[in-house]
Formats: structure tokens, sequence, C-alpha cells
């Protein structure tokens, strides 16, 4: 019998490992270099200088404002569709009549271009716009907002878009999760006495470990990495009220300060590397536990 | 009250604030698709209602004037060629990455995983691609897009492929083939539903997308619709008539797609929900 070695040849990984090398990991390792540098598009002479772009990071307001911004949205929609997503798995997965059509609508925004659903906003969000219309119709007029120009607000409203958007795929995810738990336990839970919410504490919520982990994943991630929703909605205005970390990368790399736009994109690569990985490790554990 | 029709009444309630809610969704869906056929006028109000007269004449407007046609082949080009590079080399990566259980394996493994995790960097990117020479192109962004999927798809033909027997992989050693034989002809075919969830999986995400194109498309001949759409959107603010057929008009891909292929997008999820 031949070897494993002979069988199984690396040359097949090759391909697919040099397009991700060239066009990923190499643009990442080279990003720490010039994290480094004052590389700008005026210049011809790149020189070293240190921790000047970090330094200048963390003392910019703007800068400041827009990490901040990144956390408040990756926070609200790692929650919002998390939450969301489980209640309407959970009440999806009952014996409804229309539950293959509500499933089809909760999904549906998922699938379309963030730009699409932004644009769709933009004119719903004004003051004057349908949603404080609506508010208003129902009595509640005391929440209208000025939604995408109060600067206090802002991030929240460009958050709940993206919540509307997304928490149907979130949802989809949790009831592949759902769909795989035997029936039996619920009904041995029954017959021991267990109400609707002992069921759902001490068997849903455990064995819906693996969709609650890989989703709290997919969304932080994709919180952290925010750029389009903010780009269409906002532009990060007013004034800069609604910045976050990649619509000012776009920014640092029109103005032409590539190496302070490459310092940024390094640090985000290094808070979501440093929240994500200890957070992967310990769900993995915890998971095994359960 | 007995217990089933406990049971019953609590569904039923559960069912109407369900139907209630999905309001939420499908009111500003409708508000696109009723406004695009409006005039420029009536669609202002922004309210609810039907058109006083259906202009199919919008869409008409917004293919020649937005340049659509061109937007959409750039798109299938983009999409398409990108979505096969990405299932031929990441397939054929995992079908070594997960027959072989040694350290270098499991590094490369891990290596590609990180893909998942970490955030691209843009601006060097750019600086790579300006290197070799085709920055502003579209085989620049189908390298791009090939290379932000792998780790997805690793991931997914991976799992997919440790639950295939090696045995089979034996008998076809036994009788001749070499790895290239024993993955074009044992694999393949069995992995066929995993190429189907990752070419939609991809297509979706690309077609999508405005990031890459905003930073790597300079030139308006190379771009996609939903970069098309972003700068219709910007130079006839006032119209939105034929924003809103504009925004019809780009989704409309990716809906049939969906609605034809939902059970890979299904198995797909299902693999993240299951696995973990």
């Amino acid at each position: 019998m031949k070897t494993t070695k002979s069988l199984y040849s690396y040359t097949l990984v090759w391909p697919a490992l040099a397009i991700y090398t060239v066009f990923f990991v190499v643009p990442a390792l080279i990003g720490f270099y010039y994290s480094f540098t004052d590389w700008r598009l005026d210049r011809l002479e790149i020189s070293f200088v240190g921790w000047d772009n970090f330094k200048r990071i963390f003392t910019d307001d703007t800068l400041i404002l827009a990490m901040k911004n990144t956390f408040i949205f990756a926070i609200a929609t790692v929650i919002g569709k998390n939450v969301l997503g489980i209640a309407l798995a959970v009440a999806l997965n009952m014996k409804l009549k229309s539950r293959n059509f509500l499933r089809a609508i909760f999904y549906s925004p998922s699938i379309l271009s963030v730009l699409v659903i932004s644009i769709i906003f933009t004119p719903l969000l004004r003051t004057e716009g349908a949603v404080n219309g609506i508010l208003s119709a129902i009595g509640l007029s005391s929440l209208n907002q000025a939604w995408l120009t109060d600067p206090s607000i802002v991030i929240w409203t460009i958050a709940g878009v993206s919540i509307w958007q997304h928490t149907g795929f979130q949802m989809a995810i949790y009831l592949a999760g759902l769909q795989s738990i035997s029936k039996d336990y619920y009904e041995a839970a029954t017959i021991d006495g267990a109400g609707s919410w002992k069921s759902f504490r001490y068997i849903t919520l455990p064995l819906l470990l693996p969709a609650i982990n890989i989703n709290l994943m997919l969304t932080l991630i994709g919180g952290l990495k925010v750029f389009s929703e903010v780009f269409v909605l906002t532009g990060g205005g007013p004034g800069n009220a609604s910045q976050v970390v990649g619509t000012i990368i776009l920014r640092t790399f029109g103005e032409g300060a590539w190496g302070l736009g490459t310092a940024i994109n390094t640090l985000l690569f290094v808070a979501v590397t440093l929240i994500s990985i200890p957070l992967l490790l310990f769900m993995r554990r915890k998971e095994v536990a359960e | 009250m007995s217990y089933v029709q406990k049971i019953k009444l609590r569904n039923t309630v559960v069912e109407i604030l369900l139907i209630l809610l999905s309001l939420i969704i499908i009111l500003p869906l409708l508000l696109m698709i009723f406004g695009s056929f409006m005039n420029s006028t009536e669609v202002l109000r922004f309210s609810l209602r039907l058109p006083e007269k259906w202009l199919f004449s919008n869409y008409l407007t917004v293919y020649e004037v937005g340049g659509l046609g061109r937007a959409f082949m750039n798109g299938i080009l983009i999409t398409g060629v990108s979505s096969i590079v990405n299932i031929l080399t990441s397939s054929a990566a995992s079908f070594i990455l997960a027959r072989r259980e040694t350290k270098w394996s499991s590094f490369l493994y891990l290596f590609f995983f990180m893909g998942l995790i970490a955030p691209m960097s843009i601006i060097t990117t750019i600086r790579i691609v300006q290197w070799m020479g085709f920055y502003g192109s579209i085989t620049s962004v189908i390298f791009i897009y090939s290379a932000l999927n792998t780790a997805f798809s690793v991931f997914l033909y991976s799992g997919f492929i440790r639950s295939i027997p090696r045995a089979l992989d034996e008998v076809a050693f036994l009788e001749g083939a070499g790895t290239i034989g024993i993955f074009l002809r044992i694999i393949t075919p069995l992995i066929i539903p995993v190429n189907a969830t990752v070419a939609i999986m991809v297509f979706m995400s690309v077609w999508n997308d405005i990031t890459i194109p905003l930073y790597f498309l300079t030139d308006s001949s190379t771009w996609t619709m939903p970069l098309s759409v972003y700068n219709f959107y910007g130079r006839y603010s006032r119209d939105w008539n034929l924003i809103f057929a504009d925004l019809v008009m780009t989704s409309i891909p990716v809906l049939i797609l969906y609605i034809f292929a939902q059970k890979y997008i299904v198995s797909g999820l299902t693999a993240g929900a299951v696995k973990g």
C-alpha cells in the first residue's frame, strides 16, 4: 500500500494557497510594516516613523469616535440580531399555518444588497419620513427622532437598519439548529411537568449552543468590519458623528494618507483577532462540556 | 381548557403577532416596488399606495441612463468566474487537508480558517495589485473575491469531505488512479451539492458587495450593478421612481437565485448551525 504522502499530494493545495496568500495574507503582513511608515500618495520616499501613526489614532477625536462607534455598532447588532433571531426561530418552529411564508418574508431582506436596503431607508428615516409618521399614527409621537441627523443617535439608527436586514439570516441558522433537536426531549420534559420557559432554558438553549456560537462569531466579526451601511446611509455624517473604522479607512485612502489608513486597518485586524480567537476557544470548550 | 386547546390558542396568538411583525419587513420593500412604477412627483410622498398609473417605462429609462446592461454583464463575469475559481481551488485543497492528518495539514487548515476572522487590508491589497500591474481591472477583483471566499469554502468542503469514507479512495487507487484521478472520479461527483452551496453563497455575497468595487474598479465601464446604482443614486437624487426601479433591477438576479436554489442555501446554513 502506498503511503498517504504520495496518495494525497500537496500539489492540489497550491492553487488555493497561492491566491489566498497573495491577495489576502501578504497584504495583511506588509500592512504591519506600512503601519509604521509615513507612506503617502504624494511622497516617493517612505520612511519609518515608529509609533507615530498609532499615537495619532489615539489622540485624534474623530478617530477615537470612529472606534467607539464601531464597538457600539458591533455590540448593538450582536445583541439585536441574536436575541430577535432566536425569538423568531423559536416562534417559527411552532406549528403555524403560515410558517413557510413567514420564514421566507423574514429571511428575504438578508439576500439583498446592503446598498439596496440602505437607500430604501434613507427617505423613510427623515424627520418627516414614514418611520416618524407611523410612530405618530400609533400614538407614539414622543418617540419621533431625527434618526439620521441627530449626532447622538445616528449610529444606533444604522445598527437598527442592519438588525432589520440581517436578523432573518441569523434566524435561519437558529432554525436549522432547532430542527436538529429531537422532539423526545420536549416530550420527556412535558411529562416531568416543565413549562415552556423551563423547556427553553434547559433543553433548547444548551442544545442550540453550536448555532449560538456560530451566530455570535458571525455577527461580532461582521459588526466590527461594518462599512457599507454607514457609507450609504450617512457617509459618516452628520459631521463625523457616525464614522466607523471602515469609513475612516476609505477617507484616509482618498486623502492619500496611506500609512495612517493602513495603521487603522492593522488596529482593526488586531482588535478583531484578539476578541474573536479567545471567544472561539472558550466557546469550543463550552460546547464539548455541554 | 385542555392542553391541546391551550397549545392551539397559543399558536394562534403567536401567528397573529408574527404576521403583524412581518409588516415591518414587507412594507418598506413594497414601498420600493410600488414607487418604482410611479411618476417622479407621486413617488416623493413616500407613502404606501398603488401607483396611479403603472409606468413600466421607468425601468427602460434606468436601464439606458444607468448603463445597467454593461453593469449586469460585469457582475455576471465577476461573480461567475470568482465562484468557479473558488470552487475548483478550495475543493481541491480541502480534499488534501481533510485526508492528510499531519501537523502541516492542520496548520494549513487553521491558516485558511484565519481568513474567516481577519479583516482584509485594503490599501496594501491595492498596492499588491498595482505591483502586479492590473489595478482597476476586473481580473484583480476576481482574484480578490476568490481569496476572500477561500476560508469559508475550505471550512465547508473539509467538513463534508471528512464524511466520505477513505475506502473509496483506496479502491480507486488500486485500480490505478493518482491523486487527481481520485479527486475527479471519486470526490468531485460526491461534493456536487456542496459545490452548489458554495457557488450560491459566493454569488450572493459578491453580487451584492460594494466595498471591493468601490476601491478596485476605478473605471465606470467595469462597474458592477450595486456600484452603478450607487452612482446613479448620487446623480439622480430627485428621481426616486428611477432610483427604486434601479434597486429592484439590482435585486432581481439574487431573488431568482434564492427562489430556485433555496435548498442549497439551507444546507449551507445547516452545516454552520450543527457543526459550529
